[in-house]
C-alpha cells in the first residue's frame, strides 16, 4: 500500500514535470536567463587546483574549440559550443548541466539505456560528422569531466527548467520552407552566409556552417525540424532570443532542414 | 537578329568589366580624395581626422580604419549620409561624397597599412581583465554573447560587415557602445549592437572598451 501510494505520487510528479516543462513557465529571454527557478552552474573561479581542474579546463577547451582539440574525432567546422551555446552553460540550448544529471536514461533513437558517454559519441557522429571518441580517450574523459562539474549541485534524474531544447507548440500553419527562406535571408544570412556556409575570420571558422558539407549530417538531432525550431526560438539570432515568432522559427527550421547536408552515417561503430 | 544581340551583349560586357586600369584609378582616386578631398564644398579630406594611412586619432576618438574591410567602410559611410549613423563630424563631411567617391576611399584605406596608435593616458589593468572576461566569455546573464562570437577570435573581425576592433581606440570604442546605447546609432544590423550595447553597464562599457584598445590590430589579411 504504501509501495502503491509511493509509486502514484511518482507518477504524478512525472506527469507534472511533463506538463510544466519547458513551455508551460516560461517568460521573455531575460526572465529566462535570470529567473530563480533556473539552474545556475558553479562559475569558473570555483574549478578547483589539481588534476582534476585541469581535466574541467581542459574539457572546456575541447568543447569550444573542437577542431583544434579534439581534430581526429570531428569532421566538420562546427564545435560543441555551435550549439551548447555560453560553453554548455545557456539555458534552452541544451546546456550540459540539464544533461549530465538525465543520464544514464533510455533512449529511442537507439532502444537502450544510453550512458553519457555513449551520448556524446553520437553527437561526435552526427552533429560533428566525425568518429565518436573512445570511451577510454583523453578526449571523452575531459568532456564527462566538464559536464560533472557544471552539473555540481543539480538534482540528479530530474528535468531542469531549461534543459535540451524549448520544445515549441505546433505552429498555426505547417513549417514552409519557403517562408523559412524568407526569414532565414532577413535574418540569419548576415553570419550564417546566404548559402548556409557560415563565416571566417583570419582562416577560422567563427560563425557555423548550417548546412552543406562542413555542417551536422542527417542523424543530428538538430535535423529534426521541431528540435531546430525550439533551438532557434530561444536563441537566435544571437543576443536576440524569442523575437522570431513560433511561426518563423518553425519555418526557418524547415528551410535549414531541407538544404543538402552529409547523410545519416549507417551503421554504429562501437567503441 | 539574336546572334546580332548577343554579339551586342557580349561587346557591352566586354567593355563595362573594367580592367586592372579601372581598379587602379579607382584606388588612386580613393587616394587623392583621404588627401585632398573630393574638390566639392564641404569636401574635407579624411586623413585630416584618420590620417593617410588610417590609423586615426586616438586624441579625437577618430577610428582608426586601414584594413577594414571595404564593404564595412562604405556601408558605414552611406549609414553617416543616411542619418541611420550617429557621426556628428562626419555627417558634415559626407554630404557630398558621390557613390564613386565612397567607393574609393573604401577601397583605399581598406589596403592602407597603419600601426597601432597610443592612446592617451595608460590603460588600467583591472579594467583590461574585467574587459577580457566579457570580450572572451560574455555576460549571459544579461543576454550578452562573447564579443569576439561576432568580432572574431581576438577581435580581429568577420568580414565583410563585422568590423575589427582590437587596437582601436579606446575613446572612440566607449563613444560608439554610448551612441548604440543612448543616441542615434542605428545602422547595426538587426539592432544587434543596440541590444548588446544597452544592457551593458556603465562599467563593462568601459572595460570592453580598455581590452579591445590594449589589443593589437590585425595584420590586414581580409580580401
Amino acid at each position: 500500500m504504501v509501495v502503491r501510494r509511493f509509486s502514484r505520487g511518482v507518477l504524478l510528479a512525472v506527469v507534472a514535470v511533463l506538463v510544466l516543462s519547458p513551455v508551460g513557465a516560461r517568460g521573455g529571454p531575460l526572465e529566462v536567463m535570470q529567473g530563480s527557478e533556473i539552474f545556475t552552474p558553479p562559475s569558473d573561479s570555483e574549478i578547483p587546483k589539481g588534476p582534476f581542474g585541469d581535466l574541467v579546463r581542459k574539457g572546456e577547451r575541447i568543447f569550444t574549440q573542437t577542431g583544434r582539440f579534439a581534430r581526429h574525432y570531428v569532421g566538420n567546422d562546427l564545435t560543441c559550443e555551435s550549439c551548447h551555446l555560453d560553453r554548455g552553460r545557456k539555458p534552452y540550448a541544451a546546456p550540459l548541466w540539464g544533461a549530465y544529471v538525465l543520464y544514464p536514461r533510455f533512449r529511442s533513437k537507439n532502444h537502450m539505456v544510453n550512458k553519457l558517454d555513449e551520448r556524446i559519441q553520437g553527437c561526435f557522429r552526427f552533429s560533428m560528422n566525425g568518429t565518436p571518441p573512445p570511451v577510454t580517450s583523453e578526449t571523452m574523459k575531459a568532456l564527462i569531466a566538464y559536464s560533472f562539474w557544471m552539473s555540481r549541485g543539480a538534482p540528479v534524474g530530474v528535468k531542469l527548467k531549461g534543459q535540451g531544447m524549448l520544445s515549441l507548440p505546433k505552429p498555426a500553419s505547417s513549417p514552409s520552407v519557403l517562408r523559412g527562406k524568407k526569414v532565414y535571408v532577413a535574418r540569419c544570412a548576415l553570419c550564417h552566409g546566404m548559402h548556409g556556409q557560415g563565416r571566417t575570420s583570419h582562416g577560422g571558422q567563427v560563425f557555423p556552417p548550417v548546412w552543406g558539407k562542413r555542417s551536422y549530417n542527417k542523424g543530428a538531432g538538430l535535423f529534426k525540424v521541431s528540435k531546430l525550431a525550439g533551438f532557434v526560438k530561444m536563441n537566435m539570432p544571437l543576443s536576440k532570443g524569442d523575437t522570431l515568432t513560433d511561426q518563423e522559427s518553425w519555418d526557418v527550421a524547415a528551410y535549414v532542414d531541407s538544404q543538402p547536408r552529409p547523410a545519416k552515417p549507417r551503421k554504429r561503430s562501437r567503441s | 537578329m539574336k546572334t546580332t544581340f548577343s554579339a551586342l551583349f557580349l561587346a557591352a560586357g566586354i567593355i563595362a568589366i573594367p580592367g586592372p586600369s579601372g581598379a587602379a584609378s579607382l584606388m588612386d582616386w580613393g587616394r587623392h580624395v583621404a588627401k585632398a578631398g573630393n574638390g566639392k564644398p564641404g569636401g574635407t579630406a579624411c586623413m585630416e581626422c584618420h590620417r593617410l594611412d588610417g590609423g586615426g586619432m586616438p586624441s579625437i576618438g577618430a577610428p582608426r580604419i586601414s584594413g577594414q574591410p571595404r564593404q564595412y567602410i562604405a556601408r558605414e559611410i552611406r549609414e553617416v549620409k543616411e542619418g541611420k549613423r550617429y557621426g556628428p563630424v562626419m555627417a558634415g563631411v559626407v554630404q557630398n561624397l558621390s557613390p564613386r567617391d565612397i567607393r574609393a576611399v573604401a577601397l583605399y584605406y581598406s589596403r592602407a597599412k597603419s600601426p597601432k596608435l597610443p592612446d592617451v593616458g595608460p590603460s588600467d589593468p583591472a579594467l583590461v581583465a574585467e574587459g577580457k572576461h566579457i570580450a572572451t566569455r560574455g555576460f549571459w546573464k544579461k543576454n550578452i554573447p562573447a564579443c569576439v562570437q561576432c568580432h572574431g577570435p581576438n577581435g580581429y573581425g568577420v568580414p565583410p560587415l563585422f568590423p575589427y576592433i582590437a587596437g582601436q581606440n579606446r575613446t572612440y570604442l566607449l563613444r560608439q557602445l554610448m551612441a548604440y546605447a543612448f543616441l542615434k546609432r542605428q545602422d547595426d544590423p538587426e539592432g544587434l549592437m543596440r541590444g548588446i550595447a544597452r544592457r551593458l553597464t556603465m562599467a563593462q562599457r568601459k572595460a570592453v572598451a580598455e581590452y579591445f584598445s590594449s589589443l593589437k590590430p590585425p595584420v590586414r589579411d581580409v580580401p
